[in-house]
């Protein structure tokens, strides 16, 4: 930040005309970085807007509040829209979804650090609970509010991993790309997901 | 089990499981329980999709963040939107400072690095495709009582058997004095290819050895894999790429391979 200041030392000390002719050529400029910028813009907007509808949902239920969720697809947006420039891969998707889950992390992780990991005692407290019928299971999941709730009461590691899964159609693989752990975890984190959640539907 | 029901699984595994299921009443009521819960979240989950005020939002926020750059002035605030600097680099270099420029120089290394380093990291998932294919291939031709098409021990009666099914003339070897014998042939596609898999026994396992026509800027380099207790063993020579895929340990693969190699005519 030195040396913009010295820039403009220089440029003040030369005389007026060709501090005019720097005037006009600038202008000229920048109009035509205007264009490029545009370009960039529509192409970002082509690739990312589609997938506006999954950032909203990931974010809505890893936040369980509109205000808030809507504050990170926004800002979600923006990050990758600076780093759209990183961005090689044929999943955008997954890549955008990458994105938001970080940026709702940071503001779970401000504003309430208590429930992203399950600290509980799983395999104790969902011993006896194997008496549940699959017909018990559907009755219940007929009411939204009902599973709503009961999602909402997962922490948030639970709650994103069924959304990609259940909601998303993501493959393992993706899903372990975007929560950046191996698909084994993948595998057994739903599993644990899925228990705690049926318990919490039929208790 | 969660495996099982996303489709996740291995087909070994799976069929395992399948197999288990038929058999036990306790597991299929807990897989169906399961199942049901996985048709519930389906259902019963709401998808919440951004209202159209929020995609104006979206929108409008991107706009502002360029306008941040084209309406010029606040270097400031463009840094701060990160912005691409390299745009404006050739146009308004006088006004620009030096670290800017460090910043577009720096970008700008890292693609050329990032491109020159794209394929090499593709390399490995390419392998890993086929070796998810090669593995598969060989697991169905145990599992389905379809591991030849021409059952012969005799090299001369699979290699003319084959080579009217393909447009290539595999090599077929017979190493039965070298304890793998030749059990027969089949016809297989793989990595977009018609591929010749011949079958060999060692003691109680088999072997497949699938073998297609080597492309000129095929990787010829040797590569050994182990996955789900497999081996798979690559190489080539001028005219042919080879991958012997069974359950016998490494140290036979690699003899295996050797035998091969030393018999197959070259050119």
């Amino acid at each position: 930040m030195v040396l913009p200041l010295k820039t403009k030392h220089a440029s003040e000390t030369q005389d007026s005309e060709s501090r005019r002719k720097i005037v006009k050529f600038t202008v000229v400029e920048k109009t035509q970085a205007d264009h490029v910028g545009r370009t960039d813009l529509a192409l970002f907007e082509e690739a990312m807007l589609p997938h506006l509808d999954a950032a909203h949902n990931l974010a809505r239920w890893l936040l369980r509040n509109e205000q808030d969720a809507e504050d990170v697809v926004q800002e979600a947006y923006l990050r990758a829209f600076r780093s759209f420039d990183g961005f090689r891969g044929s999943n955008g998707r997954a890549w955008l979804l990458t994105i938001v889950r970080n940026t709702s992390y940071t503001l779970l992780r401000r504003n309430r650090a208590v429930d992203i990991t399950t600290t509980f005692d799983e395999e104790v407290h969902a011993a006896g609970h194997e008496s549940v019928s699959p017909a018990m299971i559907l009755e219940h999941a007929e009411d939204a509010d009902l599973m709503r709730n009961a999602i909402d009461r997962l922490p948030a590691e639970f709650r994103e991993i069924l959304t990609l899964r259940h909601q998303e159609d993501l493959s393992y693989k993706e899903i372990g790309d975007i929560l950046k752990i191996p698909t084994g975890t993948v595998m057994s984190r739903l599993a644990r997901a899925r228990a705690r959640l049926k318990e919490y539907l039929t208790t | 089990m969660d495996g099982y029901l996303d489709g996740e699984l291995d087909p070994i595994t799976s069929q395992k499981i399948e197999q288990h299921l038929r058999d036990c009443r306790k597991c299929k009521e807990a897989y169906e329980t399961h199942a049901a819960l996985a048709h519930a979240i389906n259902r019963g989950a709401s998808y919440y999709k951004a209202s159209t005020e929020l995609r104006q939002r979206v929108q409008s926020s991107l706009r502002n963040a360029m306008g941040g750059t084209t309406a010029g002035g606040t270097v400031r605030e463009n840094h701060m939107l990160g912005t691409r600097p390299s745009a404006q680099r050739r146009l308004v270099v006088r006004e620009i400072p030096w670290t800017w420029l460090g910043l577009a120089a720096a970008i700008m290394l890292a693609a050329i690095i990032g491109s020159n380093l794209l394929p090499r990291l593709r390399q490995p998932t390419t392998d890993q495709f086929l070796a998810t294919q090669l593995i598969a291939s060989h697991v169905r031709s145990l599992m389905a009582n379809h591991l030849t098409d021409v059952a012969s021990s005799d090299q001369h009666t699979v290699k003319p058997w084959l080579d009217t099914k393909l447009d290539f003339a595999a090599p077929v070897v017979d190493l039965s004095g070298e304890g793998f014998p030749l059990i027969g042939g089949r016809l297989d596609y793989l990595d977009n290819h018609p591929v010749a898999a011949l079958v060999y026994q060692r003691r109680k396992h088999f072997i497949n050895l699938f073998v297609w026509p080597a492309t000129t800027d095929a990787n010829k380099a040797q590569k050994a894999i182990t996955r789900q207790g497999y081996n798979l063993l690559h190489w080539a020579d001028a005219d042919f790429n080879y991958w012997a895929v069974s359950d016998v340990n490494a140290s036979d693969l690699q003899t295996f391979k050797q035998l091969v190699e030393g018999q197959v005519p070259h050119r």
